[in-house]
């Protein structure tokens, strides 16, 4: 039942799919789309002084996520894993994904993003990018990409990135709070997820393979080298551009907060299938369940946390991020994220 | 075989999936009255908090009753013939059975004070979707409610009162709160977190008499220390009883005494009828009423049902709560003795109950998570309470880098 009040009705609307979240979610969706296809913001982020529209945009982003992240802390201040894994993503985001770059811009180095990695951040493991910065850049590229990220998942589970560090999941971690309970809980929709985001993951790895590929041949066939430019402009809008800013962003209010990473993210995918082979799972307390739903309506991810909690299972799923909202939304203290060791490690 | 369950709550539901796992061929058929789809009244609280929607009551995908050929019937059923397994609907349509299963649940204990009679609307419960849209229904034009009853219901009640916004007069019979549960020094955490949430506890207070206006709307609740208590509505927490007062009167009724009366393999007297959850009465007159209870009484008489041969005693107790911010893990009985344990200024604490010679017997634990089974195992294999204590860490089950600091709550001090 909503609290009495044109607020608290005002609020109920945007967190539940009312008019005022699709007026919102038309209000980011243009907001992305001009950003991306535009150049719109260009005079205001010259007349604040910040250059560029992707320093305005890094600005808002920053904000965003520390105002948000306050907001969060302040909610959940009795649940020390929420405290202290908010005040990374706020640090994360203030360093690596913003005043790091601008400093490595700054001292004329590359704008290098320490907390992206590939696939997510496609062209760090890309050829062209790799010839084009200083050794110490291929190398946190390549061995970060590589060994750090896969490994500390196999150890943690991909929370550790996914909920912790990655930019993407630190927004819907903070300023997409309100909305983390609109993830779809069918299993149709996890059905689909599987499809989408195996297919992106996919088509980044096959993209990269065939960077190489083309680089290596040197361009001594133009028709394969047209191609690989033309999958990678192709991938670089779809997947980078509409997939993960306008629709990731744009569906806030109307589909959770993590639409990009669940279903079209190729690093959640990667980091699922580590996951699942890993050591991090969500211990269930046997027999404690009372079924009233709670960690299901909360999970950002549209996982059916209760299937497994009434059953008495504990469970690794490839999309769960670890953010550990459901241990903490629970009544009877059921779930709690745990690494363990698994039978032969 | 057609399996008929009355019931559609969480043993019904249980003992639905159980039989279709070993019957993939038989016609089961649950028929419920308050609710199309089985649905968590556990949950109920955090609808009227606007946490969550209806549908999200739902334990299960819809798809899954129909994914497992069970047919859901939304009916009351007024009567039973157990001689022409026959059942009677309020609508005047009937059903027959080969095999029955009466999970029909609880019902609200009656309000009994004086007054209720000329009170028309105000007084309401809190147990069922039903009791909810009351609530959604008066809550708008209510300022003041008095809630009685010193149980979990109620102070669940409380908690959605106080989200919004709403004055409320918290009576508790016992001079603290949860006797039946904890010792005062709890009582006295609980006391204290609900007075700063807000809530105006009256402890050792209790109803004499609720006054309406000649309209019939409650207006007051009057009680035995002489508080007049000015109120629009008044939360009636005050326990409740297996929902069997329809078969009593049914042509061929079950023996019932508190409950319907099984078998500790859940027959009843009545040829092919079985019964489970809280509307049962165990071999031993117990009457368990916990959704854990409900869950295990159903799959075990569905598999009874089945033809399987079942025993049921009680397990050992258990059961959680959460008290407005505060987690409540018990498990077990009391002792003659106990090692209590308070985290200094927090809602924290920590109650292992033990005979004279240091078995422990029981566990109450207040403010962190712990793994129930580990307690279980404990008493069970009869440890000492200086055993316990030096194993405690392993059963901590609060989030990570919340984990309650055992020094800090003095354990082995």
């Amino acid at each position: 039942m909503i609290r009495a009040g044109r607020a608290q009705a005002l609020l109920h609307n945007v967190k539940n799919r009312g008019w005022a979240a699709w007026a919102l979610a038309a209000l980011f969706t243009a907001f992305y789309v001009a950003l991306y296809f535009t150049e719109a913001f260009t005079p205001i982020a010259q007349a604040l002084g910040l250059g560029s529209k992707w320093t305005l945009y890094g600005t808002l982003y920053t904000i965003a996520v520390t105002a948000g992240g306050i907001h969060v802390i302040r909610k959940y201040r009795h649940n020390r894993y929420q405290v202290i894994r908010t005040l990374v993503v706020i640090v994360v985001q203030c360093t690596f994904a913003y005043s790091i770059p601008l400093l490595l811009k700054f001292l004329h180095q590359p704008e290098y993003y320490f907390s992206y990695f590939w696939p997510l951040k496609f062209e760090y493991l890309t050829p062209s990018y790799l010839a084009s910065v200083p050794l110490p850049f291929v190398l946190y590229s390549v061995v970060g990409s590589l060994v750090l990220v896969p490994l500390l998942a196999a150890f943690f589970g991909k929370r550790w990135y996914c909920s912790w560090v990655c930019g993407c999941g630190g927004l819907a971690n903070t300023f997409g709070e309100p909305w983390r309970h609109l993830s779809d809980k069918s299993t149709t929709s996890w059905k689909i997820e599987k499809v989408t985001i195996h297919a992106v993951l996919i088509a980044s790895v096959g993209l990269t393979v065939l960077l190489f590929f083309t680089y290596g041949a040197n361009k001594s066939d133009p028709q394969l080298a047209r191609f690989t430019g033309e999958f990678q402009s192709y991938y670089g809008l779809i997947v980078s551009s509409i997939l993960s800013g306008v629709v990731g962003v744009g569906l806030y209010p109307l589909g959770g907060t993590r639409v990009w990473c669940r279903f079209a993210c190729p690093m959640a995918a990667l980091l699922g299938i580590v996951q699942k082979a890993g050591r991090f799972r969500i211990a269930v307390k046997k027999d404690m369940c009372i079924s009233c739903g709670m960690c299901s309506k909360y999970c950002e991810m549209g996982i059916d946390v209760r299937s497994y909690a009434q059953a008495n299972e504990s469970f690794t799923r490839a999309s769960c991020v670890g953010c550990g909202m459901c241990a903490e939304v629970c009544p009877r203290g059921v779930l709690n994220l745990v690494q363990i060791k698994r039978a032969g490690q | 075989m057609h399996y008929v369950i009355i019931g559609n709550g969480v043993a019904g539901i249980t003992a639905a999936f159980m039989l279709r796992k070993r019957d993939p061929h038989a016609q089961i058929t649950v028929i419920g009255g308050e609710s199309d789809y089985f649905i968590s009244r556990t949950a109920l609280m955090y609808v009227l908090m606007d946490r969550m929607n209806r549908r999200d009551l739902e334990p299960f995908e819809r798809r899954k009753y129909t994914e497992n050929n069970i047919t859901l019937l939304r009916a009351w059923v007024t009567a039973l013939n157990a001689s022409t397994r026959t059942l009677r609907f309020a609508d005047g349509a009937s059903l027959t059975y080969d095999k029955l299963l009466l999970a029909t649940g609880s019902a609200p204990n009656p309000a009994p004070w004086p007054g209720v009679a000329h009170t028309g609307t105000g007084i309401l419960n809190f147990v069922s979707l039903q009791d909810l849209a009351k609530w959604e229904y008066h809550l708008p034009a209510t300022r003041r409610v008095v809630v009685v009853g010193g149980g979990l219901i109620g102070v669940e009640l409380v908690e959605c009162l106080r989200h919004h916004g709403i004055e409320v007069d918290f009576l508790v019979r016992e001079s603290w709160y949860w006797p039946m549960a904890l010792a005062p020094e709890e009582g006295e955490i609980i006391a204290n977190h609900l007075r700063r949430h807000g809530v105006q506890l009256h402890l050792g207070d209790e109803i004499a008499e609720v006054v309406a206006n000649p309209a019939r709307q409650l207006t007051a609740v009057r009680t035995t220390q002489g508080r007049e208590l000015p109120c629009q509505a008044l939360g009636a927490c005050i326990g409740v009883r297996p929902a069997i007062d329809w078969l009593r009167n049914t042509q061929t009724p079950p023996a019932c005494n508190r409950g319907v009366q099984v078998q500790a393999d859940f027959r009843t007297s009545l040829p092919n009828v079985w019964a489970a959850g809280d509307c049962a009465e165990l071999p031993t007159g117990q009457v368990e009423q916990l959704w854990y209870s409900a869950k295990r009484h159903g799959e075990l008489a569905a598999l009874s049902m089945l033809g399987d041969a079942v025993n049921y005693t009680p397990p050992l107790f258990y059961n959680s709560a959460k008290l407005f911010d505060i987690e409540y893990t018990t498990v077990g009985v009391g002792g003659p003795e106990s090692y209590f344990r308070r985290l200094p200024g927090k809602d924290v604490s920590i109650r292992i109950m033990h005979e004279t010679d240091g078995t422990v017997t029981g566990f109450n634990m207040l403010g962190s998570r712990w793994d129930h089974a580990w307690f279980e195992t404990w008493i069970a294999e009869r440890r000492t309470l200086p055993h316990v204590l030096k194993n405690l860490a392993q059963a901590q089950f609060d989030v990570e880098f919340g984990r309650v600091s055992l020094k800090a709550l003095g354990v082995g001090a």
